[in-house]
């Protein structure tokens, strides 16, 4: 799927820092929730005054505000000038620029699929081993975050390139809490308990499902979420492992079965809003309005934690709208199985500065000036989990500790053209009526043919 | 304000570095290499004057081939090496691309806009050129019909959409298929094979304006006296316009269906924001998009397919310049 | 006689009437968007532009809150009025207005006219009996204190709301005065730089004799049909080791290898068709080809110049493919097409308001230049293309 990583309408008002970047939004040492210690230490320790760096990433408003907000601080801290540029396609300008031979100083990738792509080419630059050790101490399940930043250099020897900072939670359920009293619906703990309920409002004359995969040219990465999630819940984590390296290929009964799990929401008539042609070009921003009618066009929406950016404004935590964890099969016992997503930062042009960036966001107090705006989790094992905005973003990551099995988004990590590409156009394809089976030998032909 | 004065600075630059090329190579060649004046001064001048075509010429030349013959060849050879630039394959690349059922589809859909843009074009110009010829506001007219070419292909998908839109609250052709009593809206751009024709009639739209605009040029250059003769002969004003006129216009009808060919396989902008490529609609350039910068190896496979496409056109163009020269 | 001048002006009336629906035709398109463009961002996706100018019935949600709450005889009452909820002051902003029915639960919003006396019942539970009146007077009552808010629905009839509210969101986002800019840095030179290029090459080939001159024209027409997709992967890895890479000064170089061939191409057949005695005259009298090229030529082709400078203009104004390629992503050198595609509607793609607006504001300024220039930019399509 193509991450889009957005933050929560909470903090929209807030926006308008992005245009103030040097003012610092809590005051140092004012507010004792934060870790100012960290803050002044790094400072006294990194002087880059003059310098400028500059970052290419995926965030547009608000989180490109957010992380304005946030550089601001490294750049009191060093006196250094951090420009910001977030861009939609993001996947191609960063190829572009690096082909041109003009890319910024760091790059921040969603996908660690295209980052292992530019580390093959010499684009990045690695961060050193203490980094890695760093994060394995530091962070929770440090070591599997290592191994997510880790890619073969031009010469082949696995490096550690990539930082990750800001991770999302995929498998999450969005509803109108009013309509659910209203109407006397439970929140599903199982899958089949989802579907019951679901049979249930169409038994009541509504209809559960809002889905959207259109995205312009990337129609159908929300499709591929759902195809993930299914994987998780109806075989071993270690099949899924398998999957994204392709040595349980894309045609595996296995990926058709949760291929077709997809089919019975998407593909249902009475279960999605619009009926099904409405999938495929319903605009996955547009897709959850239809929780906030009266009466209501559908219950239930499934997508990552950057949603309510998209929900109408003014719509509040709690009130207009809340989330669930997108259920396992109580049948299949595996577990409590989540699926995510992350950004990671990259060194694209060597210098001190960058180093010294990626160095700060080794600091706590990195981590909580986002976690106090909005959209933002983390691993981070000594950041101040009160310094968290609101209550939503603590129940996402309590979602993420209780994990049972917790896998990254799948096709971020497979080869571009699978991931960022047929993987997408089959989704549709299939949403559309084609038949799984059909999909799957089409993605799994495109994959044998890339050399 | 800071960038606008940034941004005049390099605009002057940028120009007034133009200017200078031909204004100082001039001098030079007039006043320092071939100076009219010491001992021969008319064979300075001849001279001045042999070199002075390549001076006026030498910019464009250069830029025409670095930008435009070069990529040509430049391309044909990135095509036989794959995905990383790194390997020679032959034409694995090619071979490929025949395998693969999209890329058929694509050649398929493009020799679909290939017949049917330029055709319906040319067709709703000709007939908007006549109709609006002898009409006291046809100037008004042809000025609205012609105002979509000034419209980004972006723009124009986003009009489009506020047309098709599976939803009859936004989309004005399932509104009216509401009004006339459907049932639920449909999804035009879904529709398989007919979809390409809604996406297809966004570029007529565009194009019609710039074929009425040459062709109605072309009706008024028709001489008034065969026309004459003919109403005196008694032909209908429908005889007159398929018998008289149109055979006049021949020419100027042939000129704009090439020109309008010719854009047809530069346009990737609306396929590529309307559906992405999806439902079937895929052409070479937005085919050639899923490729870009991923795979250069098969991306320059395409575009150098859509040059084989266009070759007979550029054949042609050629040898209909060559006539009129002599 | 009578017979044929009837005949005569039933014909024009049908001409005049396919006239009209053609041109309907062609603008209703950008018609509704320019509409769009203005109106409120509920009322667009509750009905179409078409009808902007009728009001909107819309379903609304209130909420009673218990802070509100008296205790009468033993019954604990909340009242007030629906219209007075801040929520709905964008719609009443006098906290006045007229309800068609109401109800007590999302799925039937419009379940009860005015007047009645319904129970409201949450999970099975009966909460508290409500009431709402036309005006929008609301009584709710119940025999135990109310512990939460009570939510309730109605239905109610919006005027229809037009505002610039769009245009402001559009043109005030982050950096769109430095993409306007930006796009005039790169659409000006584009314009200008191949059209003195061109200017010189057409009259060269045009006036000039050398050998090679007929090969030359040839190669220019061929040129002007290879797709400009295959020259983007070879052009940028070029730019790169000759370290140009991405900047202005890349994109107005490519722009004006592209522009060329059809700058040319128009420029020499409206060159050919001056009258060769001025020029012949002048060379005559001594005057050398750039000074006959510059004080006669110039001055007698602008009409070609001008239709020529106006395609460019809209080409290279218009143009995303380009930009995004020969262009650092960067919001210091973002255009306004790129800034439109990659970051408004990245961030705002399911508003429909939002859409039309960036639409609109792209093809402003392409429309005013084509509405005050036209005349120019036909006179010299006409001289390239009509022989």
């Amino acid at each position: 799927m193509k991450s889009k990583l957005y933050a929560s309408i909470a903090a929209i008002a807030l926006t308008a820092g992005g245009a103030h970047a040097q003012d610092l939004i809590f005051a140092p040492g004012a507010d004792d929730r934060f870790n100012w210690a960290s803050f002044e230490e790094f400072a006294a320790a990194h002087d880059f005054a003059g310098q400028t760096i500059t970052i290419a990433g995926p965030w547009l408003q608000p989180d490109a505000g957010f992380l304005r907000n946030v550089m601001a601080y490294f750049e009191a801290a060093t006196g250094a000038t951090v420009s910001y540029s977030g861009s939609d396609s993001f996947e191609q300008d960063i190829v572009i620029a690096v082909g041109a031979g003009s890319p910024p100083d760091i790059a921040v990738f969603p996908q660690p699929g295209l980052a292992a792509d530019m580390a093959a080419r010499g684009a990045l630059t690695p961060l050193g081993e203490e980094s890695a050790e760093w994060m394995v101490e530091n962070y929770a399940a440090g070591q599997s975050w290592v191994d997510l930043g880790t890619f073969p250099s031009p010469d082949g020897d696995p490096t550690y390139y990539g930082f990750f900072f800001k991770v999302d939670v995929k498998s999450l359920v969005w509803y109108s809490p009013d309509q659910f009293d209203e109407q006397g619906y439970d929140i599903p703990a199982t899958m089949e308990e989802l579907k019951a309920l679901s049979d249930q409002i169409v038994a009541d004359g509504g209809t559960p499902w809002c889905i959207g995969i259109g995205s312009e040219a990337a129609t159908g990465w929300p499709a591929t979420d759902w195809v993930e999630d299914m994987m998780l819940r109806l075989h071993d984590p270690e099949v899924y492992d398998d999957w994204v390296t392709n040595d349980v290929k894309f045609d595996d009964p296995r990926v058709i079965e949760a291929i077709e799990m997809y089919g019975t929401f998407a593909r249902n008539e009475d279960w999605v809003h619009g009926g099904v042609q409405a999938v495929a070009t319903t605009d996955f921003r547009d897709s959850p309005s239809g929780l906030f009618t009266f009466p209501p066009q559908c219950y239930m929406h499934k997508q990552a934690s950057f949603i309510p950016a998209f929900f109408p404004e003014g719509s509040e935590y709690g009130i207009d709208y809340d989330f669930f964890y997108f259920p396992a099969f109580e049948e299949k016992d595996l577990g409590a199985p989540v699926l995510g997503a992350g950004t990671q930062f990259t060194i694209t042009r060597d210098s001190d500065a960058a180093h010294g960036l990626i160095a700060f966001l080794k600091t706590p107090i990195a981590h909580e000036i986002w976690m106090a705006q909005s959209g933002f989790l983390t691993p981070h094992q000594s950041v101040n989990l009160e310094t968290f905005a609101d209550d939503a973003q603590r129940a996402m990551n309590e979602i993420l500790l209780e994990a049972t099995t917790f896998r990254f988004d799948a096709s971020d990590i497979m080869p571009g053209e699978i991931g960022a590409g047929a993987f997408w156009t089959g989704m549709v394809d299939y949403t559309t009526g084609a038949d799984a089976s059909g999909v799957a030998e089409a993605i799994q032909r495109r994959w044998d043919s890339i050399r | 304000m800071s960038p606008v004065v940034q941004g005049i600075i390099t605009i002057f630059v940028g120009v007034g570095g133009c200017v200078a090329y031909f204004y100082l190579s001039n001098i030079v060649l007039d006043k320092v290499i071939f100076p009219a004046r010491g001992p021969n001064p008319g064979r300075n001048i001849n001279r001045a004057n042999m070199v002075r075509p390549w001076l006026f010429l030498f910019p464009a030349m250069f830029a025409l081939g670095l930008y435009l013959a070069y990529p040509v060849v430049g391309s044909f050879i990135r095509s036989l090496y794959n995905r990383a630039g790194t390997e020679f394959i032959w034409f694995g690349n090619y071979i490929d691309l025949m395998a693969e059922p999209t890329f058929r589809q694509a050649v398929f859909n493009n020799f679909l806009w290939l017949l049917f843009v330029p055709a319906a074009a040319t067709f709703f110009g000709l007939l908007a050129a006549q109709l609006t010829d002898r009409l006291s506001w046809g100037n008004i007219a042809k000025s609205l019909i012609f105002m979509p070419m000034a419209i980004s292909f972006v723009g124009a998908a986003l009009i489009w959409k506020f047309v098709y839109a599976n939803n009859a609250d936004i989309g004005l052709l399932n509104a009216i298929r509401d009004a006339l009593g459907a049932e639920r809206p449909i999804d035009v751009v879904q529709i398989p094979f007919w979809n390409n024709f809604f996406l297809m009639f966004i570029l007529v739209w565009i194009q019609t304006g710039f074929a009425m605009v040459i062709l109605s040029a072309a009706l008024r250059g028709i001489p008034e006296e065969t026309i004459e003769a003919a109403i005196i002969d008694g032909a209908s004003p429908f005889q007159v316009f398929f018998r008289i006129k149109v055979p006049q216009i021949m020419g100027t009808i042939v000129v704009v269906w090439t020109t309008i060919t010719i854009l047809v396989l530069k346009v990737f902008d609306i396929v590529y924001t309307m559906t992405g490529g999806n439902f079937g609609t895929h052409i070479l350039p937005s085919y050639m998009m899923s490729f870009m910068f991923r795979d250069d190896g098969r991306a320059t496979a395409v575009a150098f397919v859509i040059m084989i496409i266009v070759t007979p056109v550029m054949v042609w163009n050629i040898i209909q310049a060559r006539k009129e020269m002599r | 006689m009578d017979n044929i001048a009837g005949r005569k002006s039933g014909l024009s009336w049908a001409v005049n009437i396919s006239v009209f629906a053609m041109v309907v035709l062609w603008l209703i398109p950008t018609v509704g968007l320019l509409v769009s463009s203005f109106r409120d961002n509920q009322q667009i996706t509750a009905t179409g532009w078409w009808l902007a100018p009728m009001p909107v019935d819309f379903s609304f949600r209130t909420r009673a809150l218990p802070d509100n709450m008296e205790e009468i005889d033993g019954v604990y009452v909340i009242s007030g009025n629906v219209f007075a909820d801040p929520a709905q002051a964008r719609w009443f902003p006098d906290g006045a207005g007229t309800l068609s029915a109401f109800g007590t639960r999302g799925a039937a919003p419009g379940e009860y006219a005015p007047g009645e006396v319904v129970e409201v019942v949450t999970r099975g539970q009966v909460i508290g009996a409500l009431t709402v009146g036309a005006e929008g007077d609301y009584e709710l009552r119940h025999d135990e204190p109310f512990a939460r808010p009570v939510t309730f629905y109605f239905e109610a009839r919006t005027p229809p709301r037009f505002t610039l509210e769009n245009y402001n969101t559009v043109l005030r986002a982050d950096g769109m005065d430095r993409a306007f800019i930006n796009t005039l840095t790169v659409a000006i030179p584009a314009t200008v730089i191949p059209i003195l290029i061109a200017a010189f090459a057409a009259y060269a080939l045009a006036w000039m004799d050398f050998p090679g001159r007929g090969l030359l024209i040839a190669a220019v027409v061929g040129l002007l049909v290879v797709p400009l997709q295959l020259a983007l992967v070879p052009l940028l890895t070029l730019h790169q080791r000759v370290g140009i890479g991405q900047s202005f000064l890349g994109i107005w170089l490519a722009h004006t290898g592209f522009g060329l061939p059809l700058a040319i191409y128009l420029l020499r057949n409206y060159m050919v068709g001056l009258p060769r005695d001025i020029i012949e005259s002048a060379k005559v009298d001594g005057a050398t080809d750039f000074q006959v090229f510059v004080k006669i030529v110039l001055p007698l082709s602008f009409p070609a110049l001008a239709s020529f400078a106006i395609f460019q203009f809209l080409w290279t104004w218009n143009d995303l493919l380009v930009a995004k390629v020969f262009l650092p992503s960067g919001s210091d050198s973002q255009v306004m097409t790129v800034k439109i595609a990659d970051d408004l509607l990245g961030s705002r793609g399911g508003d429909w308001e939002i859409l039309a607006t960036a639409a609109f504001v792209s093809i402003a300024v392409p429309l005013l230049v084509f509405f005050t220039m036209q005349r120019y930019l036909v006179r010299g399509l006409l001289a390239g293309s009509v022989k």
